[in-house]
C-alpha cells in the first residue's frame, strides 16, 4: 500500500471517524447550551495531561486497561462478558479480604492478593461458561445478571465482616503496609500496576496471535462451528476465554485495592463506569487487539479531562459521556452500513 | 430476432478490482428457454442480479420489449414483468401456499385478505401452466420441489413475462428436475421467456432453446442447443476441453474395512429415529458412494462417522470405536463451505492450518511463518488462485475456498475421507481437478465415503453406492448402474 493510500484508510476508517465524528457533535450541543468550546476543550486537555493531572490520568488508565481486556478476551472467543463490574468487585474484596485476615511477609503481601483477586474474578466469570454452553443462554445475559449479585455480595463483605469498626462507614480498614502496592518512580498515584498491566497485555497480544491457544480462541469466535468441526473442544475454548477475561477484571479489582487509599471502599470500584468505559474502548477498536490500548488511553482522557472541564470551564462532566455515547453509535452505524453495503446478490 | 421480451446490451459491472461483467450483450426471445452457462464467479449471478434490479450497471442498458428501461430496484424489475426464483427460496413456511403466491398482491375484500379469491386465482393459475400445488396446505410440510413450484407460482401471478431461475436444480432429485423441466416446457409455451442459470451442462442439453456462454465476465459463446453439444459448451467455458475421467478399479480391494458401522440407529431429540438399522463398510483404497435425497440421515450418518455427534456405539475406525468430538482419523470435507469448512473471516492460512495447529506450534507458540509456508506450499499443490495466504478466504471463488478446503482434508495423516457434496457450487473445471483428487487419494489407499445428490458424480466416482431413505440403507449398487434405478431407489420405491 502506498503511503497516501494508507493515510486515506487510517482517515476514513470507523474508529477516526467515529471520535471526529462525537467531537463535532459534542462542539455543537456545547454551542446550543452556551458553552465556549474554546475554553472547554482546552480545559479538557489540561484536565487530563497537564497541571500535574497526568499521573491521574494514567492511575485511571490502569483499571480501564484491565477492565478491557476483560472484555476483549473473550470477545475474541465469541463471548461477551457484560460482568465486569461484579467480577471488579469480587476481585477486590478477595485481595481486601486477604491482605486484612491472613498475614504474610513482604511482597508476597502484594503478589499473593493480587493473583487471589484475578483467580476470584476469573471464577466469578467462569459461572456464567456453562449457563451459554450447556444451556445455550448467551453470556452477554449470564454475566450480566451474575454480575449485580456478586457486586452485592462484595458490598455486603465490605458492609458487615470486613468493616472498619466503630466508625460506620462501608469500608474496609486500612490494608497493612506490607500489602500496598509500590510506587512508579515519585508519583503519588501511578503504582507498579501500570508495569504490570502493561507487560500482561503484551503477554495476551502474543498469546492471541501466536500461539495454537490464542489461534484456537480465535476460530471459536470467528465460526463456532467451524472450530468444532477442526476438533477444537470450543465449550471449553470458550470457558477458559471467560475465565481469562474474568481474571483480569478480578485483578483490576485488587489492583485498585491495593493501591491508594488502600483500602476496600464500597461503591469505589464500580462507581467510576471502568467497565463500560472499557467496553466503549474495545468497540471502539473494533476488537483489534493492538488498537485496544490506544482506545482506552483516549476515553480515559477524556474521563478524566472531563473533570477538569466540569472544574475550570462550568461543563457538566457528563458531557464526556455523551461523547462516548456518541463514539459507540456513530462505530454501531457505520458497521451496520459496511455490512449492508458488503452485501452482494 | 424480432421478437424480443428483454435485451441486455453492453452491460458491465466492476465490484472493487473485479470486473464482474465486462460488456456483456444477451438477447431473450419471447418464450424460449435462455439457459445462461458459466463457471462459478464467471458473472452470471452478477448479470441476473442487474436484470432484477438488485445491482446497477456501471454500464450498458437494459431493454424490455424495445424500450429501454432503468431497474433501480427488484421492484421495479417486477413492474417490469421480471420475477426471479432464487437459489434458496424466500418463503413463509408458517403461511398456506396459496398465501405465499399472494403476498405483497393480495385480493382484498373489505380491508382483509380475500382467502377464496387467493385460492382461485392461485388455482387458476395452477391450472393455466400445469404446476399441481395445493393452494391451502402450509408450506413447512412440503418437499422442496413442490417449494420451488410454489416460488415459481408467485412470480407468474405477479405477470411475470421473464422468469429468472438461480440454479434451480441444485436442490432437487432427479425425478423432481424431470417434472421441473417439463413444467418450464409448459410455461415458456404461453408465451413466458426463462432465463436458466447453471453450470449443468446436461440440463442445459436438456431444457434449453439458446444458450449463452460466459467466463469471466464476458461472453464467450451464443449457441443453439440443437446445433451443438456439450464438448463445445465446455471450450466456450473454460477455453479447453476436459480430460476423460480416470478408469474405476476393476477389482474391488479385498482388505479389512478400515471404515465399518454396524447397527447405528439415531433417535433425533423428539424421538423420531433419523438412523435405523445402518451398516456399511469401506475399504482402503474403495469409493464408497453415498445416495439419497436431502434429509434421508445423511447428515446424521456423517456425523457418526467423523465423531462430531459424540461416541456413538456402532462406528470403528481401523478397528477401534470413532472418538468423540472430530475424530482426528477423518479427513472431511463439509457441504456447508461458510457454515463449517471455513470460518470466513479468517485468512486463507488460519483456514488452512485448522487441524494441523497443534503440530505447528504449541500452547505458548504458533510460529507464523511456519504457518504461512505450509499454505503456500498447499495453495501451490493444489493451484488454488489466491492474491496472498493473508487476504481472508471469503475473498476466494467458490471454488478456490473448496480447493482450499480439500487441500487441508486431503493433506491430513488420516484413514478416512468423507466428502460431502465435494463439487456443490463449482465450475466444471474444479469439479474435474476435485474429481481427480479424490481418485488419486482412493489410489493411494485412501477409504472414502462420498456423499453426493448428483447421481453422475456418483457414478462416475464409486465403486459402490449405497442409497439412503428415511434413515435405511434401503439399496446398494455397483458404481455403474442405472441412474433411473439409483433414483427409484432414493425415493423408497421397491422392485
Amino acid at each position: 500500500m502506498t503511503a497516501p493510500a494508507l493515510a486515506r484508510r487510517v482517515v476514513a476508517s470507523a474508529p477516526v471517524v467515529a471520535v471526529v465524528g462525537a467531537l463535532a457533535l459534542t462542539t455543537l450541543v456545547m454551542l446550543v447550551v452556551g458553552v465556549d468550546p474554546t475554553l472547554a476543550y482546552p480545559a479538557l486537555v489540561r484536565g487530563a495531561i497537564f497541571d500535574g493531572n497526568l499521573e491521574y490520568t494514567i492511575a485511571a488508565f490502569v483499571p480501564t486497561l484491565g477492565m478491557a481486556l476483560a472484555f476483549a478476551l473473550p470477545l475474541r472467543a465469541g463471548e461477551f462478558n457484560l460482568g465486569g463490574d461484579g467480577q471488579l468487585a469480587i476481585g477486590g474484596v478477595t485481595a481486601a479480604a486477604l491482605a486484612l485476615l491472613v498475614p504474610l511477609p513482604p511482597v508476597v503481601a502484594v503478589v499473593l492478593p493480587l493473583v487471589a483477586g484475578a483467580l476470584a474474578g476469573g471464577l466469578v466469570a467462569a459461572i456464567a461458561a456453562p449457563f451459554s454452553t450447556r444451556l445455550r443462554i448467551p453470556a452477554i445475559v449470564s454475566t450480566l445478571l451474575i454480575s449485580a449479585p456478586a457486586v452485592s455480595l462484595a458490598s455486603y463483605l465490605v458492609r458487615f465482616p470486613l468493616a472498619e469498626p466503630n466508625t460506620g462507614i462501608a469500608q474496609t480498614p486500612t490494608l497493612p503496609d506490607a500489602s500496598h502496592l509500590p510506587f512508579m518512580g515519585g508519583s503519588g498515584y501511578v503504582t507498579i500496576g501500570l508495569p504490570l498491566i502493561v507487560v500482561l497485555t503484551g503477554l495476551w497480544l502474543h498469546i492471541d496471535g501466536r500461539t495454537v491457544t490464542g489461534y484456537e480462541i480465535r476460530a471459536t469466535g470467528q465460526n463456532r462451528e467451524f472450530a468444532r468441526y477442526g476438533g477444537v473442544k470450543v465449550d471449553r475454548v470458550a470457558a477458559l476465554a471467560l475465565a481469562g477475561g474474568g481474571a483480569f477484571a478480578g485483578l483490576a479489582g485488587a489492583l485498585i485495592v491495593l493501591g491508594p487509599p488502600y483500602r476496600f471502599v464500597d461503591g469505589a470500584l464500580t462507581a467510576p463506569g471502568y467497565t463500560f468505559t472499557a467496553v466503549a474502548a474495545v468497540l471502539l477498536a473494533s476488537a483489534r487487539p493492538l488498537a485496544i490500548p490506544v482506545a482506552v488511553a483516549l476515553l480515559t482522557v477524556l474521563q478524566v479531562g472531563g473533570l477538569g472541564m466540569e472544574r475550570e470551564a462550568g461543563v457538566p462532566s457528563q458531557l464526556t459521556q455523551i461523547v462516548q455515547g456518541l463514539i459507540i453509535v456513530i462505530v454501531a452505524v457505520l458497521a451496520t452500513v459496511r455490512a449492508r453495503r458488503g452485501v452482494r446478490g | 430476432m424480432t421478437d424480443l421480451a428483454a435485451e441486455l446490451i453492453g452491460v458491465s459491472k466492476r465490484f472493487g478490482p473485479v470486473l464482474a461483467n465486462d460488456g456483456i450483450d444477451l438477447a431473450v426471445a419471447r418464450g424460449e428457454v435462455h439457459a445462461v452457462v458459466g463457471e462459478n464467479g464467471a458473472g452470471k449471478s452478477t448479470l441476473m442480479s442487474i436484470l432484477y434490479g438488485l445491482h446497477r450497471p456501471d454500464a450498458g442498458e437494459i431493454r424490455r420489449d424495445g424500450q429501454r428501461i432503468t431497474l433501480r430496484s427488484p421492484a421495479d424489475a417486477i413492474r417490469h414483468g421480471l420475477g426471479m426464483v432464487h437459489q434458496r427460496f424466500r418463503l413463509f413456511p408458517d403461511l398456506t401456499v396459496a398465501e405465499n403466491i399472494v403476498i405483497g398482491a393480495e385480493p382484498v375484500r373489505r380491508g382483509h385478505l380475500d382467502r377464496a379469491a387467493a385460492h382461485r386465482a392461485v388455482a387458476a393459475l395452477s391450472e393455466k401452466y400445469g404446476l399441481r400445488a395445493d393452494p391451502s396446505a402450509l408450506v413447512r410440510g412440503l418437499p422442496v420441489g413442490v417449494r420451488q413450484r410454489v416460488e415459481i407460482l408467485r412470480a407468474l401471478y405477479r405477470d411475470a413475462e421473464i422468469l429468472i431461475l438461480d440454479e434451480p436444480t441444485a436442490v432437487l432429485t432427479p425425478g423432481e428436475t424431470d417434472r421441473l423441466f417439463e413444467v418450464l416446457r409448459t410455461v415458456a409455451a404461453t408465451g413466458v421467456s426463462i432465463l436458466l442459470v447453471t453450470h449443468k451442462l446436461s440440463e442445459v442439453m436438456a431444457v434449453g432453446d439458446r444458450v449463452t456462454v460466459l467466463r469471466q465476465g464476458r461472453v464467450t459463446g451464443r449457441f443453439t442447443t440443437r446445433e451443438t453439444n456439450a464438448n463445445e459448451l465446455v471450450n466456450a467455458m473454460i477455453g479447453r476441453s476436459l480430460t476423460p475421467p480416470a478408469p474405476k478399479r476393476a477389482q474391488p480391494p479385498q482388505e479389512n474395512p478400515v471404515l465399518e458401522v454396524r447397527d447405528l440407529t439415531i433417535h433425533d431429540a423428539d424421538g423420531v429415529a433419523r438412523l435405523s438399522e445402518v451398516s456399511l463398510s469401506v475399504h482402503p483404497g474403495e469409493i464408497v458412494g453415498l445416495a439419497g435425497v436431502a434429509g434421508s440421515g445423511q447428515r446424521e450418518l456423517i456425523d457418526s462417522v467423523t465423531g462430531l455427534r459424540g461416541a456413538v456405539p456402532g462406528v470403528f475406525l481401523a478397528g477401534t470405536p470413532v472418538l468423540s468430538g472430530r475424530d482426528p482419523r477423518v479427513a472431511y470435507v463439509p457441504e456447508d463451505r461458510h457454515g463449517r469448512a471455513t470460518a470466513p473471516g479468517m485468512s486463507v492460512a488460519e483456514n488452512i492450518l485448522m487441524g494441523a495447529q497443534r503440530e505447528l506450534g504449541s500452547r505458548w507458540s504458533l510460529p507464523r511463518a511456519a504457518v504461512k509456508k505450509r499454505a503456500k506450499d498447499l495453495v501451490e499443490r493444489f493451484s488454488i488462485s489466491a492474491a496472498s495466504v493473508d487476504i481472508p478466504i471469503s475473498a476466494l471463488s467458490g471454488g478456490n475456498a473448496q480447493k482450499a478446503v480439500l487441500a487441508r482434508e486431503l493433506t491430513r495423516p488420516s484413514h478416512v475421507v468423507v466428502a460431502e457434496e465435494p463439487t456443490q457450487g463449482v465450475d466444471v473445471g474444479v469439479r474435474e481437478r476435485v474429481h481427480a483428487l479424490l481418485l488419486a487419494a482412493r489410489d493411494e489407499g485412501a477409504a472414502i465415503l462420498l456423499q453426493s445428490s448428483e447421481l453422475s458424480e456418483l457414478r462416475e466416482l464409486a465403486d459402490r453406492i449405497l442409497v439412503l431413505y428415511e434413515g435405511r440403507v434401503v439399496a446398494e449398487f455397483q458404481g455403474d448402474a442405472h441412474e433411473t434405478d439409483i433414483g427409484r431407489a432414493m425415493t423408497g420405491a421397491t422392485e
